[in-house]
């Protein structure tokens, strides 16, 4: 079967200075059983890679030219993650979890600001929704912090150790 | 609730620490101990000792009580066990004092003071490496930059061990091996305590401090290791190696010149680190902390120039007061002062706002000082550190009791500061205490209770 994609440019919005991932889920929502997304952006968008991973899309991408990046989001077939209900407070057990209703590069904030910023994200979320921020390091007074409130966590480092991705579960009321 | 990462006594180790520094420069300002008595005398060794456990050990040890766990993430072992420690080392320090006192002559009594100090102090340091090497033993990923604050405990052990055994010789012990290390280990008493238990110890956290705040990429080099097995060898060196030297009779001088090598060999990569992370940083623009940190470093590099010119030219002992002198104010002094900047304003923030942070706008940390008011104290305290260092090589008593003087206000003005710091003073008062937030106290944190 050949793949057909839907085109999505993001750059306008990274130009005006805007937050592209709700457009981009956005369009993932609408796509059809077996369609793809051409991905245009002037970044090569590394965050999206283990989202839209976690929702059966393989990736592709390319440079093309003045730092801008064409991704080829690709179905597997592999079945899209469902909401399921929180787990415990651990940092194990992401498989299940829904794709992240906010996703934000936190990377150059300084510190206490990025966990600040993370809290607030997570207070601003529903129970059992998933929060997303991408950090410059493993952050050490976060974690503890997180794991007192209750709320259930998994992170790993990208760009060859340069970054952290952390993913927050709310935990359930 | 956020808290749960707050060292509770850190405050109170800072707050006295800040208290036995001041003293430190009054009794300097004032001509108590080296240049106007002699260096092995009881002023001086008063005047050594009230910087070296007094200010650097009890600021070390109150930083390493929050910064450790954050280092292995992993909770400290005992809030608990903090606060005996600081009154073991307060109380043991007193003691110690005056012992000098009873030793100088000064004071006559037959109170067995040097005992008492030597007790305490064993378990104020105890007490700190049992809850720090408790925290360490819990955690399951060691980093690179922990190894130097392992190796500065273990000096810290030997510092300590070494101490103990004078005390016990002063205090009267008849043993041969006593009586020899009392008269030729001082040295090694001195590079145990400076070099390794201080210096080695601070290398290690400004490592991740100076990356955490000016947001460089964690260190994974070759050149970390290098100048963590090269200043791990020389302290053995040093140390260990000057112990065995000492007890043998043997050449000191070869033991020491040896280390000497060793810990220039270690300070180039540290060196090449530190600039590496001014370099790499995502913050364009450089805190006033990390700039301060960046004159406590110059320092320690002028400090090991400093050391190697004079042992060249033979006049490392005739100057070893203002070797000292220099590695304890230019640097560790410098160092500690530019962190105490930001960890105050850091630790209040998350004591005040972190229990509302997330759900209102709260004060940024950064508004909790006023770096351009802070900026001239520091300067006045390096000015007059850099003028009181030339005055000790060139032995002129007065001069170099002016320049003190000059260090005493800088200090005094930073104090000022951390006091504002902690009073939220900075803030504008409708934006300081948003409901649900409440004033810190001045010495302790309070961790906030869960809802």
């Amino acid at each position: 079967m050949t793949t057909t994609y839907v085109d999505l440019d993001v750059r306008p919005i990274l130009i005006a200075g805007g937050e592209p991932f709700g457009d981009i889920m956005a369009a993932v929502e609408k796509l059809e059983p077996g369609q793809g997304l051409r991905l245009i952006a002037s970044f090569k968008p590394v965050p999206l890679f283990s989202v839209l991973g976690k929702r059966g899309f393989d990736h592709s991408e390319r440079d093309i030219g003045d730092g801008d990046w064409e991704v080829l989001f690709t179905p597997t077939g592999a079945a899209a993650a469902a909401p399921a209900p929180a787990p415990a407070a651990t940092a194990t057990g992401t498989g299940d979890w829904p794709a992240p209703v906010v996703s934000n590069d936190y990377r150059d904030l300084p510190p206490p600001e990025p966990m600040q910023k993370v809290i607030a994200d997570i207070e601003a979320a529903a129970p059992g929704d998933v929060v997303s921020a991408l950090l410059c390091r493993k952050p050490p007074i976060l974690i503890p912090e997180l794991e007192a409130l209750g709320h259930a966590w998994h992170g790993d480092f990208e760009d060859g150790g340069e970054s952290y991705r952390i993913f927050i579960r709310k935990k359930a009321d | 609730m956020i808290g749960a990462t707050l060292s509770r006594w850190t405050m109170s180790f800072f707050s006295v620490a800040l208290v036995a520094l001041i003293v430190a420069l009054v009794l300097m300002a004032a001509g108590t101990g080296y240049p106007s008595e002699g260096i092995a005398d009881a002023g001086s060794l008063i005047v050594v000792h009230v910087t070296a456990i007094g200010w650097l050990s009890l600021l070390m040890c109150g930083a390493l009580l929050q910064f450790l766990p954050v280092l292995v993430a992993h909770t400290l072992y005992s809030d608990a066990l903090a606060w005996p420690a600081l009154l073991a080392l307060v109380v043991g320090l007193v003691a110690l004092v005056l012992a000098f006192l009873q030793f100088g002559g000064i004071l006559q009594t037959q109170v067995p003071y040097f005992a008492a100090a030597a007790v305490l102090l064993i378990a104020g340091f105890g007490l700190i490496l049992w809850n720090l090497g408790a925290t360490l033993l819990a955690a399951e990923d060691v980093p690179l930059p922990v190894w130097f604050v392992i190796a500065g405990l273990v000096a810290a052990v030997f510092t300590v061990g070494l101490g103990a055994v004078f005390a016990t010789a002063l205090g009267g012990g008849q043993a041969a091996w006593l009586v020899t290390l009392t008269a030729a280990g001082i040295p090694l008493h001195a590079i145990a305590g400076l070099g390794g238990w201080l210096t080695f110890t601070a290398m290690g956290v400004s490592y991740r401090l100076l990356a955490m705040f000016m947001l460089s990429p964690e260190l994974k080099r070759q050149s970390t290791r290098i100048a963590l097995v090269l200043g791990a060898a020389a302290l053995a060196v040093a140390v260990v190696g000057g112990i065995v030297v000492v007890l043998a009779n043997g050449n000191l001088m070869l033991a020491l010149t040896a280390a000497l090598v060793l810990a220039v060999g270690a300070l180039v990569p540290y060196g090449m680190d530190v600039v590496f992370l001014y370099r790499k940083r995502r913050r364009p623009v450089i805190e006033l902390n990390s700039r301060m940190a960046g004159v406590a470093l110059a320092n320690l590099a002028a400090l090991a120039v400093l050391v190697v010119v004079l042992a060249v030219f033979g006049q490392l002992g005739n100057q070893a007061g203002a070797v000292v002198f220099f590695a304890a104010f230019g640097w560790l002094t410098g160092l500690g002062l530019s962190q105490l900047f930001k960890i105050v304003a850091f630790m209040t923030w998350l004591e005040t706002y972190g229990p509302v942070m997330g759900r209102m706008p709260t004060p940024r940390v950064q508004d909790l000082v006023v770096e351009k008011r802070a900026l001239k104290w520091f300067w006045t305290y390096h000015a007059g550190t850099w003028a009181a260092t030339l005055a000790l090589l060139f032995g002129l008593a007065i001069p170099f009791r002016i320049c003190v003087v000059v260090m005493l206000a800088g200090t005094l003005g930073l104090v000022a500061q951390f006091l504002r710091t902690r009073r939220l003073l900075d803030i504008d008062a409708a934006k300081r205490l948003p409901e649900g937030t409440r004033q810190p106290q001045l010495f302790v944190s309070n961790a906030a209770k869960p809802a």
